[in-house]
């Protein structure tokens, strides 16, 4: 990620001779010399204090505030508002009460396929905890937190089997909004690197390129709902003579879950490329030349030189812009909401469009129940990511 | 620590400002900061709650005041609101500020305005069967004494049922209707008259027709059309279609009956039983005869498939009949009271019966109509807490929309989204033959609605508090579950079912029985 | 005359995979701008035109009107300037102050050594806690405050000084950038109360406060990784020469930065140009914005194609004019150099 100093809490060991840990070690000697100018004086707190401060007191209230709506009910009575509050009542009726189906979905036993990759997900992580354990580098409090881990992540695939690879099992709004962030991610990130990679060579018309990749991501998320509905009818949209010369004017994709699924993650990826598309560009054009144009005299091909320098060497703003788009992606809800209203049935029905539909009803409670339970869900999602990244790019280094 | 010392050194002046504020702002009664601003100087003649005559010095009768009005940015709703302003302001000196939002918001706007005090609003034009969460905590002012001396609404002229029924709960009228909403079937008249076959009595006649004309080309461009066109897209407002067809098999015995819940227990009808069942497959079954996409679509795109005369069927509010004109639907577009059923419900049994005297009273050779008054139209409701200038300022402008001569236009027009209510909307035809039906095609039209609403067997919406969660919520996930094949008849039923007792039980089974009772006007 | 397909360098491709390699930019050029001449060719028909099918040129295929232009800048008017302004002074007032105060944090979290101990952070938030409930249970905000902040002090310099273990500058980052992990959903209404409280409902104030403080944490990302890559001996030589830390900042730092603080300006303001939700809840006559409007486009009777068209374009106008003019900032802006060595 960033490749400052403190960010990287390396354990010495001999110096590497490339990358970030040897420009952080170095930067970290520099750093006792050149303190006097930079530890004291006002500057320190001025600098930081007023965005933390802004931050924690727009965030604190909402926060706690929510945190109270999720354990609670809202009645609305002469002379103002009541908040009864009723305990984890919200969050069991998510979890395993009435609405478990529509959150969780509904879970049957497994088929063949899904019983495998379930073993598989058990396997591979045995195998990892135990060559942890037996490498004798990790701390048992590292290795405690290993087990757990392990056993959440077992424990996720066995619920996602449950729902996708069973006989009459069915997503729920958690499964649907995974699938719509990982698919869109993949996506998202191969297009943008791939228009970028395009877009460093010299081809002509380079800039024209440059301000038209970027138009979806100014347009508003609701905006671009409603053109993706309108270009996506099939009787009334510009796409309908293609669709009837497929043969397929009395098919539409709108009744098939999975094929609405589909169309929500196009609609996504056309929106949200742009952003990586932009952060990659300008990582891979500030690229030194000099080192690939060697590796070519070397003799090395174009598919070693991306594959053992360019990806390397764009590693940190990847892990930057997949984290921002992880945490952005988790939210979605205009996408699904305009083009199906959550639809066929719950089949496109997202976490924040269900606490959306909620919200709309004035059942805060449940509502603010389910934020929480995707904050929960994203957190702990976006530390596993930092802490794998983290050690990626150390062992990179 | 010095730090900490200069923290809280800092923090509080914060705090006193803030203290001094925060004892200004939110007091109900005190002005709502960027909202209507009372002025002094207001030139208001008496303010005498009843009798506000128009004939008070015009022009500065309501002088100095501003008054915000929340409703529904169409353009239809907001616009009549928009364009008529500036004419009542010219009356009376006073000045509307009609804020416009989305549709899926009012509710919680109008609700969070009045609950936490704020009282930007003046007046809500919102959906009245909304006032089951609004008349409670006392959010709405009381009108009664105003309508019945108005000159100018001349209450009587509206039609009874909403008089009766929309505009009042528990016995005191709360709303001035601007409109009036109910369910209809719209025909290719051209269609049917040629083969001689007659509008849908009831449902099975509904799908037979249907059947009849799907995949023929019925615009002469060369391509097959459909049979039927009902919008059922999730989230948008097709979970009012399921009442209409429902409405005939439930409710038999007058609007006191109710259409939603058991009267005597609470017991939710939309539950297991044979009549939902029915309705379901109904419902499933127009989607054999209807465009591809059937299931994402709503009202917008079956009424423009239904102009542009790809649909031999549809089921609309009263909005298709004024925009036929110039389209390729005008004059070939035939309305008719939505379809009944020859059986009805038996509540202790959860079985159909036959429809005879006992059992249907109110039946039509033989058909039990019923009906369905969805979302009751868009009506005019006070905010209790408004400045008082401004609910009598608000209450007249309100009134001058309703008042039948402004009325009687604004009916006429798609654009308002305002369809008719009163009884002179029907007696005067010019207005319609202006706005460019044909002479045929306004009686045909006015007829079906004269019929609508003169059947005592009228079904009212729901209008409990969290209406909202049981016809939102509950109601459209199931049944768009049911079209999507995710659940099955008996599993939306009991989906159905559940979520409504759990909503029930949330607020107190006995306290909604009571306010279900009340708003259906049953004597106990 | 050059070959446009020609071999510049030695790292270039061949022309024939530039030619390809051209041709599928083209092609998702194409993608990028068919909807959008989608939506201008729709905001020419009428209401019946829409429903009776495609139709994709203007003259050939249908008849063009300027109804939906008509109706949205000159019917509504006002309906339309007072959101568009709203949404222009909002947008760029939220942006300009959220890139200050987030280059500012952003630097100094590169620059600088923070130990945020936890002890005290965590006495900070019972305490605000303790406020929150007690303002909820009855006593008037002013008074829990105090109280809260008493016995935060009291305790901050008893019990908070025995725990040390600390936050470091990347534990920073990753909280600050956890801000954004609540969807807006759950704060909308806390936030509605919050502003009620104070007083700034309906006013663009409001919402140029949320906005700076939602688009901070992405703004101090996108600054980190650049600062991080500014070589560091320009302002160490300033400092030895006895320049202070504003100084350095003001005539070093900055200049070299324009890139990607243009850059990051312009993400921000696209983000705080589009907002919806919060925008919904917390205005309603006179800060409405236009996101707004666009969604209010969407009827009870369907969505009004034609003049939702009409929005987007114009909303889009102001922010592609922009991404024209500083886009050569942007390519050479976000992380000039972060990658060297």
């Amino acid at each position: 990620m960033a490749s400052s100093d403190s960010s990287l809490e390396l354990e010495p060991r001999e110096p590497v001779p490339s990358g970030s840990a040897f420009r952080a070690r170095a930067t970290r000697r520099a750093a006792q010399t050149a303190d006097a100018w930079r530890s004291d004086g006002a500057a320190r707190w001025l600098f930081i204090w007023p965005a933390v401060l802004l931050i924690l007191v727009l965030s604190i209230f909402p926060l706690v505030a929510s945190v109270a709506l999720s354990l609670g009910r809202l009645a609305f009575h002469q002379g103002g508002v009541d908040l009864k509050i009723i305990g984890f009542a919200n969050y069991q009726q998510l979890l395993f009460g009435l609405e478990r189906s529509h959150f969780l979905g509904v879970l049957k036993a497994p088929n063949p396929i899904g019983w495998a990759v379930v073993l598989a997900t058990l396997a591979l992580c045995a195998v990892a905890w135990t060559r942890a354990a037996r490498g004798g580098r990790v701390r048992p409090i590292g290795l405690l937190l290993r087990l757990v881990g392990g056993l959440l992540l077992v424990g996720s695939v066995w619920v996602l089997v449950q729902a996708l690879a069973s006989d009459g099992g069915r997503p729920g709004a958690l499964i649907v909004t995974l699938i719509f962030v990982f698919a869109g991610i993949v996506l998202q990130y191969a297009l943008g690197l791939g228009l970028a990679m395009l877009l460093v060579q010299q081809v002509p018309w380079r800039r024209f390129f440059r301000i038209v990749f970027l138009i979806p991501l100014t347009i508003t998320p609701v905006g671009v709902g409603y053109m993706f509905l309108m270009m996506t009818d099939t009787s009334k949209g510009p796409l309908e003579p293609i669709w009837v010369a497929l043969g397929l004017r009395d098919f539409t994709w709108v009744t098939d879950p999975w094929l609405a699924r589909l169309a929500v993650i196009i609609g996504d990826t056309w929106q949200w490329t742009p952003f990586v598309f932009i952060v990659l560009l300008a990582a891979l054009e500030s690229l030194d030349q000099e080192v690939r144009e060697a590796a070519l005299v070397d003799g090395a091909g174009r598919w070693q030189s991306f594959r053992h320098i360019t990806l390397p060497a764009i590693l940190p703003v990847t892990t930057t812009i997949i984290l921002i788009r992880l945490i952005e992606g988790f939210k979605i809800i205009d996408m699904p909401n305009i083009l199906l209203g959550g639809g066929p049935g719950t089949a496109t029905q997202s976490l924040t469009l269900q606490a959306y539909i909620d919200w709309n009803t004035l059942n805060l409670g449940r509502s603010a129940a389910i934020a929480y339970l995707l904050l929960i869900l994203v957190s702990v999602v976006a530390t596993v990511y930092v802490s794998f990244v983290r050690r990626r790019v150390t062992d990179l280094a | 620590m010095s730090r900490y010392r200069m923290v809280a050194a800092a923090i509080i002046p914060i705090l006193v400002l803030s203290a001094c504020n925060s004892s200004a702002s939110p007091s109900p009664s005190s002005a709502a900061p960027q909202a209507s601003t009372p002025a002094a100087t207001t030139q208001a003649s008496a303010p005498a709650a009843s009798a506000s005559t128009v004939a008070a010095s015009p022009g500065t009768k309501f002088k100095g005041i501003s008054v915000n009005i929340l409703t529904f940015n169409g353009p239809q709703v907001a616009e009549p609101l928009q364009r008529r302003a500036p004419d009542w302001e010219q009356l009376t000196g006073g000045h509307v500020n009609v804020v416009a939002v989305g549709f899926q918001t009012i509710y919680d706007k109008a609700l969070l305005d009045a609950s936490t005090g704020t009282n930007s609003f003046d007046a809500y034009v919102f959906d009245p069967q909304w006032m089951g969460d609004f008349t409670g905590p006392g959010y709405l002012l009381d009108l009664t004494d105003r309508v019945t001396n108005d000159p100018q609404l001349n209450w009587q002229d509206i039609g009874p049922f909403f008089r009766d029924f929309n505009a009042t709960y528990n016995g005191k009228v709360y709303t001035i209707p601007l409109d009036g909403d109910f369910h209809m079937v719209y025909y290719r008249k051209d269609l049917l008259e040629k083969d001689g076959v007659k509008p849908p009595a009831t449902w099975d006649d509904y799908l037979a027709v249907a059947q009849k004309y799907n995949g023929q080309d019925l615009n002469g461009d060369g391509q097959p059309d459909y049979g039927s066109c009902i919008a059922k897209k999730k989230g948008a407002q097709s979970y009012w279609w399921i009442i209409s067809i429902a409405a005939g098999l439930l409710q038999g015995k007058g609007t006191n009956d109710g259409a939603f819940f058991d009267t005597s227990n609470m017991n939710p009808l939309f539950g297991p039983n044979e009549a939902i069942t029915k309705a379901l497959e109904t419902y499933a079954k127009t989607k054999d005869f209807g465009p591809p996409d059937e299931l994402n679509m709503d009202v917008g795109g079956s009424r423009g498939l239904f102009t542009t005369g790809r649909c031999a069927l549809t089921m609309d509010w009263g909005d298709i009949g004024t925009l036929t004109p110039s389209t390729y639907a005008q004059d070939k577009t035939g309305a008719t009271i939505t379809p009944g059923w020859t059986q009805v419900l038996d509540r202790a049994s959860g079985k159909l019966v036959a429809c005879d005297a006992t059992t249907c009273p109110n039946a039509v050779n033989g058909v039990n109509y019923a009906p369905f008054a969805s979302f009751g139209g868009w009506s005019g409701a006070i905010n209790a807490k408004a400045p008082k200038e401004n609910q009598d300022a608000v209450y007249d402008f309100l009134s001058y929309m309703s008042s039948p001569a402004i009325s009687g236009i604004d009916v006429t027009l798609g654009k308002t989204g305002y369809n008719p209510y009163r009884t002179s909307h029907f007696d005067n035809i010019q207005p319609w033959l202006d706005a460019g039906l044909s002479q045929p095609a306004a009686e045909n039209y006015l007829g079906a609605i004269k019929s609508s609403l003169t059947n005592a067997n009228m079904v009212l919406d729901l209008r409990i508090p969290l209406t909202k969660r049981y016809e939102q919520d509950v109601l459209d996930t199931a049944v768009s579950q049911y079209l999507a094949g995710e659940l099955d008849a008996a599993g939306t039923e009991q989906a159905i079912a559940d979520g409504w007792n759990a909503i029930t039980e949330e607020v107190g089974k006995d306290k909604q029985l009571a306010a279900y009772v009340a708003s259906l006007g049953v004597q106990r | 005359m050059r070959n446009p397909f020609g071999r510049r360098s030695a790292t270039d491709l061949s022309p024939p995979a530039k030619l390809g390699a051209f041709v599928v930019l083209l092609v998702w050029a194409f993608v990028v701008l068919f909807p959008i001449y989608w939506l201008v060719v729709t905001s020419f028909k009428t209401p019946y035109v829409v429903d009776k099918g495609p139709f994709y040129i203007p003259f050939v295929d249908f008849q063009p009107t300027l109804d939906a232009w008509r109706y949205i800048l000159v019917e509504l008017g006002n309906d339309t300037l007072r959101p568009y302004l709203n949404t222009v002074i909002v947008g760029l007032s939220s942006s300009l102050i959220a890139l200050v105060m987030g280059a500012a944090a952003a630097y100094a979290l590169v620059r600088f050594t923070y130990r945020a101990r936890v002890g005290i952070i965590g006495l900070g938030i019972g305490a605000g806690g303790l406020a929150v409930v007690a303002a909820l249970l009855g006593a008037p905000p002013a008074i829990a405050l105090l109280s809260a902040l008493a016995v935060f002090a009291i305790l901050a310099q008893t019990i908070g000084r025995r725990f040390q273990r600390a936050m470091g500058n990347s534990d920073i980052a990753f909280w600050l950038i956890s801000q954004r992990i609540l969807p807006p959903i759950a704060v909308a209404i806390p936030l509605y109360v919050l502003f009620q409280q104070i007083g700034l409902l309906d006013n663009i104030l409001a919402l140029v406060i949320t906005y700076v403080a939602a688009n901070l944490p992405i703004v101090v990302w996108l600054m980190r990784d650049y600062f991080a890559s500014l070589p560091r001996e320009l302002e160490e030589s300033a400092s030895v020469d006895g320049a202070s830390i504003y100084r350095i900042v003001r005539s070093i730092v900055l200049p070299i930065s324009v890139p990607g603080l243009v850059a990051t300006f312009l993400i921000v303001l696209i983000f705080a140009w589009n907002e919806f939700l919060i925008a919904l809840v917390l205005t309603s006559a006179n800060a409405q914005t236009m996101p707004l409007q666009v969604a209010a486009q969407n009827a009870t009777r369907g969505p009004q194609w034609w003049a939702m068209s009409v929005l987007i374009l114009i909303m889009i106008t102001p922010v592609v004019a922009m991404a024209v003019a500083l886009e050569r900032f942007i390519t050479r802006g976000i992380l000039v150099g972060a990658l060297k060595g």
